[in-house]
């Protein structure tokens, strides 16, 4: 039989600095394992965040992309998640109509301690988005862009 | 008198006393069925406006083009619904004084056209309440729903195929009144977000940042969708945005002249349901 | 006696093209617009339009194209040429407007540097053309002194005949020829008629228009603030023009790599003369719908004796606002009177 190569998924992940990426430094002090796959960008905040960054990860190849800030009502700037996430939902229905799948963008509200979560959250959409395997129709156009004109 | 007989007249008297400077209206095409927009400064010009069911351009755009209304000067300008909705955008964006705007209100359902009374655009919310409630369907209903029912690869391949076709000719930018950066977001390259090359994935891009951006802020007048000389059916998309702020956030476009931008505000209780 | 393709025939043809290697391409509907495509059988060409909506230029001169791909190194910077596809191939059922748009073209790209991209597609296409039986309202090119039956920039030149069962073959380069004699013996001798060609009224008197566009006076008329009040500046006449032929280089790539790609550009965007400075010496869309009308009928011919254009009249067919260059020149046209 023989040894198929697991696919391993690149992920970028968009996260805020005072809390989920303070989360990430709590899983990383307490020793929690979790997935390898994860590159992680640090922004002062999630409001920060401009659905061209998710645009930019897909472009470069990405399989996955993650965006995680602090619960409602902790944001260090008060109010940046609120915009953050009105913008994800808007960002998110449109993807979804142009047949981005959902499943490869996820959000999520980890604050600083929760370094469990943030781990946990790592582990599993790393599992999920290998199950769904490289997303070979955005690969595609990344390719098409290297070739030369077809006619 | 007809309703273009009415406005003729009613342009004239605003030119002659000075009360606009200029009426942005519709003109005769190249050919019968076409309409075109037209500028006029004079009085003697005013019988070349027409207005029948043909006029569908939304005119709100060229409010918008530089210089226009920086003489604090009054323009008239023929306006449908959505053309109102978007001055009222435009004005809560701060890219125009509404009190400059003297709106030439009109509506068409079938072949008939009829007279939106009003002056200034605070006196037609009634009108755009009526529109809100009615849920604006998308033209193409059918294809809109046949998308809606395909899993997300199919969507892919369909919109691939669509955007495949896209030459980057700018013209759903340049034709939509809300599309008035100076700076849009293709033109920087520093840093680059989005190709500006027309592969398909450049394509891709392009049109998601520009759906993006008009989120909550489309009037759905169709100036992108009838633009387009590749005929790629724009405004599904935009049309689901809309949808999407209207459910998620019960937020219309142009309702009135102070209101928030739906990117631009929030709700401490917006509903979440898909952040883990 | 003419000699006669039938159209009963046309799949054999192309048959018969391919396994001689060449690529057919032809006029087809594909997801809602007519445009050129590779074909593999007849029955995909769509012969019937009056004119397709994107142009014959997307082959020779495509909207994006690569040209190098470049990784830097610490110490160098390697460099990789991406070269068009190569491959004889045959356009079978372009347009006189759309061919003579490609003959305008080439002194163009030969001029001060022979853009090897475009000659080498020029140089392994053979374009067959079809004369026009119908025309629409906005077809122009007896205006420009060409016609439905022009010869320019076409390899042969074919005529539909009456009852539009096939068409009379006129060979009129070597190269034609040469692709003709693969089917010489599909072709028939026959005394059928040709259809009569498609009448295009005259729009315009060119000569006058040229004439009041030479003269320095006019530069500065308000007739160009005038005309181009409506124009929103996209790019729609440029990018189907089978005539217009600036592009951009750009850059695609990040410190490590990239590739750097040959893009259409159009005059009527506002950054098309933006300096670094700040200052744009065409900041209105007057001056910039003024320079395409003096590009293509003053400094164009000017420098290659023809006009930039070549009366398809796509630029007002598809124009969003009802623009095009066909009204322009008649207003200059009665001006020059």
């Amino acid at each position: 039989m023989p040894m198929s190569e697991t696919f391993e998924p690149e992920i970028i992940a968009f996260v805020c600095t005072y809390c989920t990426y303070a989360g990430a430094d709590l899983a990383g002090t307490s020793r929690l394992k979790y997935a390898p796959n994860v590159r992680i960008i640090r922004l002062p905040c999630t409001g920060r965040i401009s659905p061209m960054f998710i645009l930019k990860a897909l472009q470069k190849g990405a399989d996955g992309v993650l965006i995680s800030g602090c619960h409602p009502g902790d944001c260090h700037f008060t109010h940046g998640n609120y915009h953050a996430r009105r913008r994800w939902m808007v960002f998110r229905a449109l993807l979804d109509f142009i047949g981005i799948p959902p499943e490869r963008v996820k959000y999520s509200w980890i604050s600083a301690a929760e370094g469990v979560k943030f781990a946990e959250f790592i582990n599993s959409v790393t599992e999920d988005i290998r199950k769904l395997g490289p997303f070979e129709q955005y690969s595609q156009l990344i390719e098409q862009t290297q070739a030369p004109a077809s006619l | 008198m007809s309703i273009e007989e009415q406005y003729r007249t009613r342009a004239k008297e605003l030119l002659s006393g000075g009360a606009v400077k200029m009426v942005i209206g519709y003109g005769k095409g190249s050919t019968s069925d076409r309409r075109r927009p037209l500028f006029i400064s004079s009085t003697d010009e005013v019988d070349r406006l027409v207005l029948d069911d043909a006029c569908i351009q939304n005119l709100s755009g060229y409010l918008v083009s530089e210089g226009l209304l920086s003489d604090e000067k009054r323009v008239a300008v023929f306006l449908r619904p959505e053309g109102i909705r978007a001055i009222n955008i435009l004005a809560a964006e701060s890219q125009l004084d509404a009190e400059q705007i003297v709106i030439f209100g009109f509506d068409v359902s079938g072949t008939e056209v009829k007279a939106l009374k009003g002056i200034h655009v605070e006196e037609f919310s009634d009108v755009i309440n009526s529109i809100k409630k009615g849920a604006p369907e998308a033209k193409e209903e059918e294809l809109f729903e046949k998308i809606e029912k395909m899993s997300p690869q199919e969507r892919f391949s369909f919109w691939q195929e669509e955007f495949a076709k896209c030459i980057k000719c700018y013209a759903c930018r340049q034709a939509c009144p809300m599309c008035y950066c100076r700076r849009c977001i293709v033109d920087s390259n520093q840093p680059q977000w989005v190709n500006t090359s027309s592969h398909t994935l450049g394509n891709f891009e392009w049109n998601i940042v520009r759906a993006f951006h008009l989120s909550g802020r489309c009037v759905e007048c169709g100036n992108c969708d009838r633009a387009c000389p590749v005929n790629i059916p724009l405004r599904l998309i935009n049309h689901r945005m809309a949808e999407e702020v209207l459910g998620a956030f019960d937020h219309f476009a142009g309702m009135s002249k102070t209101q928030e931008p739906v990117l631009a505000s929030f709700k401490k209780d917006d509903s979440e349901t898909f952040i883990l | 006696m003419t000699k006669i393709l039938f159209s009963d025939k046309l799949d054999n043809c192309v048959e018969r093209w391919k396994s001689a290697g060449l690529t057919v391409i032809g006029p087809v509907q594909r997801a809602n617009i007519s445009t050129y495509a590779a074909v593999e059988h007849a029955a995909e060409l769509d012969l019937g339009l009056i004119l397709t909506d994107r142009s014959i230029k997307d082959l020779f001169f495509p909207q994006s194209e690569p040209m190098l791909r470049y990784t830097i190194k610490k110490e160098s910077i390697d460099t990789d040429e991406c070269l068009p596809p190569s491959g004889p191939r045959i356009i079978f059922g372009a347009r006189p407007c759309d061919s003579s748009g490609m003959a305008i073209d080439d002194p163009l790209f030969g001029w001060d540097y022979k853009d090897e991209y475009w000659f080498q597609r020029r140089n392994e296409s053979v374009i067959v053309t079809i004369a026009c039986t119908k025309a629409d309202d906005f077809c122009m090119c007896t205006s420009l002194k060409m016609a439905p039956d022009s010869s320019k920039g076409s390899d042969v030149l074919l005529r539909p005949l009456a009852g539009n069962k096939g068409w009379q073959v006129e060979e009129l380069t070597d190269r034609g020829r040469e692709a003709f004699k693969t089917i010489a013996d599909i072709l028939q001798e026959s005394s059928d008629p040709a259809a009569p060609l498609a009448v295009v009224e005259k729009k315009f008197d060119l000569d006058a228009c040229v004439t009041w566009l030479q003269n320095p006076e006019n530069f500065e008329s308000r007739f160009w603030k005038e005309i181009s009040m409506r124009c929103i500046g996209c790019a729609s006449c440029t990018y189907l023009c089978p005539t217009c032929h600036c592009f951009d280089i750009q850059d695609e790539g990040d410190t490590y790599t990239g590739i750097r790609r040959k893009n259409w550009d159009s005059c009527s965007f506002a950054l098309f003369t933006m300096h670094t400075s700040g200052h744009n010496p065409r900041s209105t869309q007057s001056a910039r719908w003024r320079q395409r009308i003096m590009h293509k009928f003053n400094y164009f011919p000017g420098k290659f004796s023809v006009n930039s254009c070549s009366g398809c009249g796509r630029c007002s067919r598809q124009c969003p606002v009802d623009m095009g260059i066909t009204e322009t020149l008649q207003e200059i046209s009665k001006l020059s009177q």
